[in-house]
């Protein structure tokens, strides 16, 4: 057991170093898909300074569940933020746009999110930016990418339309149902994941040749590429891919079970060793022998894992949810009951390992987040602050990071480049907020 | 604007991006070497391979009898022998045997090590310690490896010492993300009536995913702090908590006012518009995110009158439960007059004629895997593009997902039989030629 590798990681990472130090990005991205992948990086430690446009900022400052709103923000708003700084920027503004180039020239990486050609409408495209820098990542994250039909027709899209186009819905309801819309905006976060992987691979190469580059991203695509099997099958065997419920149709025994208390829990037993844990947990020993069941390709076939999931839905009704978790410990196969968000938010482990961490935030208070799930001995990535009204950091980002007199800011905010929040919900601060804690700068 | 003379934006993007003459460009990650150690996990294998992708020099480093991964296949399908997942997977890698058990397999793991940037492992908390390659023994024989390690619970922690496994399902039951995905029972039916209304995991491997790519970004992390520092470190990743990371309303919710998100079936808790409606011919979900948007939408299936969408002055009210499950039939009862061809037509016309022009509501059309194999716009993007490979034949997997100016991925090959690169790799790292490979061949060890 690695005991002095993770030996009070949770304890002291607040004080260890961030892997991304020095990296600075601009974002300039609204709702899920756009925000959440610099937010990842500023959860490793990047300089994230995002962009919004004054006064109303970012779309996802409206969304929240049946309208609840905590502590006055959109609750949709906080995992996607944190660590961020915040600009009040207009980019419709010749003015505005300059201050952008001025950022970019001292960047490294940009994240933008609006329609095909609108930054460069703005005069911030990347043919534009590379002028001022031509060693800048610049990442464009759309539904349809920068060409080709769709993109061309100008199509707006959200998680939904990716969830919908890329079959993936299609692929994750119960046979003959009708295709279901998960309820995770899962094609938002993992394009916005997927982007990340591209954004670094380009660092590393930028870190050997000093070459900049422009990706742009698809959230379909995306979500195309995460679906394994499926294409292939479609391919060799000309067959149509059919959805199958919880049950796992490449794992057997995998599915989810109703359990004696009609509470869920799902089951995993595929490997030789793990099945005939199962079947002895079962009190079914000789089920491991059966020719049907041996071994795994034999399983997976249609009539065989019908039959077996039968047979363990049968033993599971039986059974609470607990006691079946507990001869899997003891037979070595998986099993877990279907975690609600309150299941979440209270296991013991999740908290034990930091992964629920508490944010002590001086404009929204105290709350538990979830940190970013890699969790690094050496360079812990972490958040530190979470969201903060449109413009907050105006002051701080035009002084520090530009030079900027006073005199150069107030005439910034004279022509309308610059701005602050309306006195909206989702767009102020929280009501008991004192005017000052949380600024870095013009508290007076 | 840009320069005159220059070309259209789409046309620059495409001229630089399109897929097909990737192959020509640098390789962003060509000076990394990666040993993968997955078993039984796909997880591992999709970290791999999003290296793989960016030029990575890859290892997959199998167990004599092959990863066992390679018979999780749909219903018991396989393709020269090989399961489709592993199939997927298997690209740009180069396969060789080692058997860990034997103290010979770990003293050529150890060598590996030393001429390696990264170690990807999946084995229970303890395994690889207890073979004497736990962090602390390699970082002594590399102190720049990055030992990236996915499991079912992670490397500390109460539970981490649980002897199950980690798999796709358990990951999507854990997280949190099936409990509140599905359709809503019916007034009156129960479980017995409708068993589908239950809790409904997605059908492709989302959790694996997920927890993959994470330690795909977690590993080129820890890569560019070893660029500023020369240090490396372990990397850890609970796969359940990979998954409910991404998960970014309920739990706050539930913080601040005690509720516990539950099915909303293909409706959503926590905006409006934004679902998937019911058409002549099939479905479509539609999307509307901006008070605009759904007035546009209302003006599209013209009910702009009817429905008073004029005087609308918050998209808020709407996304309240009720009023979710009021306008909802409303809606579908409109996009049911049309298939789903001519919705989207509706939507892309009104971006141009519409009395909110260019403002107009997503539609997009809900599709099968078939259908979205053969849609022309990703064809056209090289989504799918057939590769030839010399072992499996033509093969159809997912790629390019990304398009990059300067250093493109793209497929080299799509997979190898077990130990198919023992002879090239073994000499390379470890100048083992065929007399002694054969020797640790028949011994056990690879």
């Amino acid at each position: 057991m690695a005991e002095s590798t993770w030996k009070d990681y949770r304890e002291k990472k607040k004080s260890k170093p961030l892997p991304l130090k020095g990296i600075r990005v601009l974002e300039v991205c609204t709702l899920l898909m756009g925000p959440s992948g610099p937010g990842m990086l500023s959860r490793l430690g990047a300089e994230v300074i995002k962009c919004e446009m004054p006064p109303l900022g970012d779309t996802l400052r409206s969304l929240s569940p049946f309208g609840y709103f905590f502590r006055e923000q959109s609750t949709s708003f906080i995992r996607p933020n944190p660590n961020k700084y915040w600009l009040g920027l207009d980019l419709h503004k010749p003015e505005g746009q300059q201050v952008f180039r001025e950022l970019a020239a001292k960047a490294d990486v940009i994240e933008e999110n609006q329609r095909p050609g609108v930054m460069e409408r703005w005069s911030v495209g990347y043919r534009q930016i590379k002028e001022v820098n031509p060693s800048i990542i610049y990442i464009s994250k759309t539904g349809f990418g920068q060409w080709g039909q769709y993109a061309r027709e100008n199509r707006p899209s959200n998680d939904g339309a990716a969830q919908a186009m890329s079959g993936y819905a299609w692929m994750s309801s119960f046979p003959g149902q009708r295709p279901l819309k998960s309820r995770l905006y899962v094609c938002d976060s993992y394009g916005a994941l997927m982007g990340e992987v591209a954004v670094l691979a380009a660092l590393h190469y930028r870190q050997r040749t000093g070459k900049g580059q422009f990706i742009e991203l698809s959230q379909s695509e995306s979500i195309m590429r995460a679906m394994s099997w499926i294409w292939p099958y479609l391919h060799i065997t000309g067959e149509p891919a059919m959805p199958a419920g919880n049950r796992d149709v490449s794992l057997c025994p995998a599915d989810t079970f109703r359990c004696a208390d009609d509470t869920f829990l799902a089951l995993a037993a595929p490997s030789p060793e793990e099945f005939r844990g199962l079947c002895v947990a079962m009190g079914r020993p000789e089920l491991a022998e059966d020719a049907r069941f041996k071994d795994h390709v034999t399983r997976l076939q249609e009539e065989n894992a019908t039959e077996l999931l039968r047979i363990i839905a049968r033993w599971v009704r039986t059974k609470m949810p607990a006691e079946v978790e507990a001869l899997a410990e003891k037979h070595g196969f998986a099993a877990s009951r279907v975690y609600s968000v309150r299941d979440v938010v209270e296991d013991q482990h999740f908290r034990e390992r930091g992964f629920l961490t508490e944010v002590d935030d001086p404009v929204v208070g105290e709350f538990l987040d979830y940190e970013f799930p890699v969790m690094m001995s050496k360079t812990p990535p972490r958040v530190r602050w979470t969201v903060r009204p449109v413009g907050f950091d105006n002051e701080y980002v035009m002084t520090n990071v530009l030079g900027k007199t006073e005199d150069e800011i107030e005439g910034l905010y004279e022509c309308g480049a610059l701005g602050k929040w309306a006195d909206v919900l989702g767009r102020r601060p929280p009501a008991d907020w004192d005017g000052k804690a949380g600024r870095i700068m013009a508290r007076d | 604007m840009a320069e005159m003379g220059e070309p259209a934006w789409e046309h620059w993007a495409r001229e630089r991006n399109d897929p097909k003459a990737a192959r020509l460009k640098a390789e962003a990650l060509d000076d990394v070497t990666v040993l993968d150690l997955s078993y039984k996990s796909y997880a591992g294998c999709y970290c791999s391979s999003m290296l793989a992708e960016f030029g990575a020099e890859v290892l997959r480093v199998e167990p004599p009898g092959g990863d066992f991964l390679r018979t999780c296949t749909p219903y018991g399908v396989l393709h020269h022998g090989e399961g489709l997942n592993y199939l997927t997977e298997g690209r740009n890698k180069f396969h060789i045997t080692l058997n860990l058990e034997k103290p010979e397999g770990r003293e050529i793991l150890k060598g590996l090590v030393s001429q390696a940037d990264v170690l990807i492992e999946t084995y229970r908390p303890g395994v690889m310690h207890d073979w004497g390659l736990g962090y602390e023994h390699l970082c002594e024989i590399n102190p720049r490896l990055i030992l990236a390690s996915i499991t079912a619970f992670g490397q500390f922690g109460p539970m981490s010492r649980s002897r199950m496994p980690d798999y796709d399902n358990i990951i999507q039951a854990r997280s949190g993300a099936q409990y509140d995905t599905g359709e809503m029972m019916p007034e009156g039916m129960s479980y017995d009536d409708c068993p589908w209304a239950i809790p409904t995991k997605a059908g492709p491997w989302i959790g694996w995913v997920q927890a993959g790519t994470f330690m795909a970004v977690g590993i080129l992390a820890a890569l560019h702090w070893r660029a500023l520092t020369g240090e490396g470190q372990a990397l850890d990743v609970a796969s359940a908590e990979a998954y409910a990371s991404t998960e970014d309303w309920a739990a706050t919710w539930y913080q601040g006012a005690g509720v516990i998100s539950e099915r909303f079936g293909n409706l959503n808790t926590a905006c409006w518009l934004y679902c998937f409606a019911p058409t002549k011919d099939g479905a479509v979900f539609l999307g509307g995110l901006r008070l605009e948007m759904w007035q546009a939408f209302a003006d599209m299936v013209g009910k702009w009158e009817e429905w008073g969408a004029a005087s609308w002055q918050d998209l808020a009210v709407f996304s309240e439960r009720e009023e979710q499950l009021k306008w909802a039939p409303l809606v579908f009862a409109e996009t049911r007059k049309y298939t789903n061809e001519e919705l989207v037509a509706m939507s892309v016309d009104y971006a141009r004629n519409g009395r909110l022009a260019p403002i107009t509501p997503v539609v997009a059309p809900v599709c099968s895997p078939e259908e979205a194999m053969h849609d022309a716009n990703w064809l056209d993007r090289g989504v799918f593009a057939p590769f030839h490979d010399p072992v499996y034949g033509e093969l159809v997997v997912a790629q390019a997902q990304y398009k990059m100016t300067e250093t493109p991925i793209r497929t080299k090959w799509v997979c190898r039989p077990v130990g198919y690169d023992n002879e090239h790799i073994y000499l390379k790292y470890m100048s083992l030629g065929p007399r002694r490979l054969e020797a640790l061949r028949e011994a056990g060890v690879i």
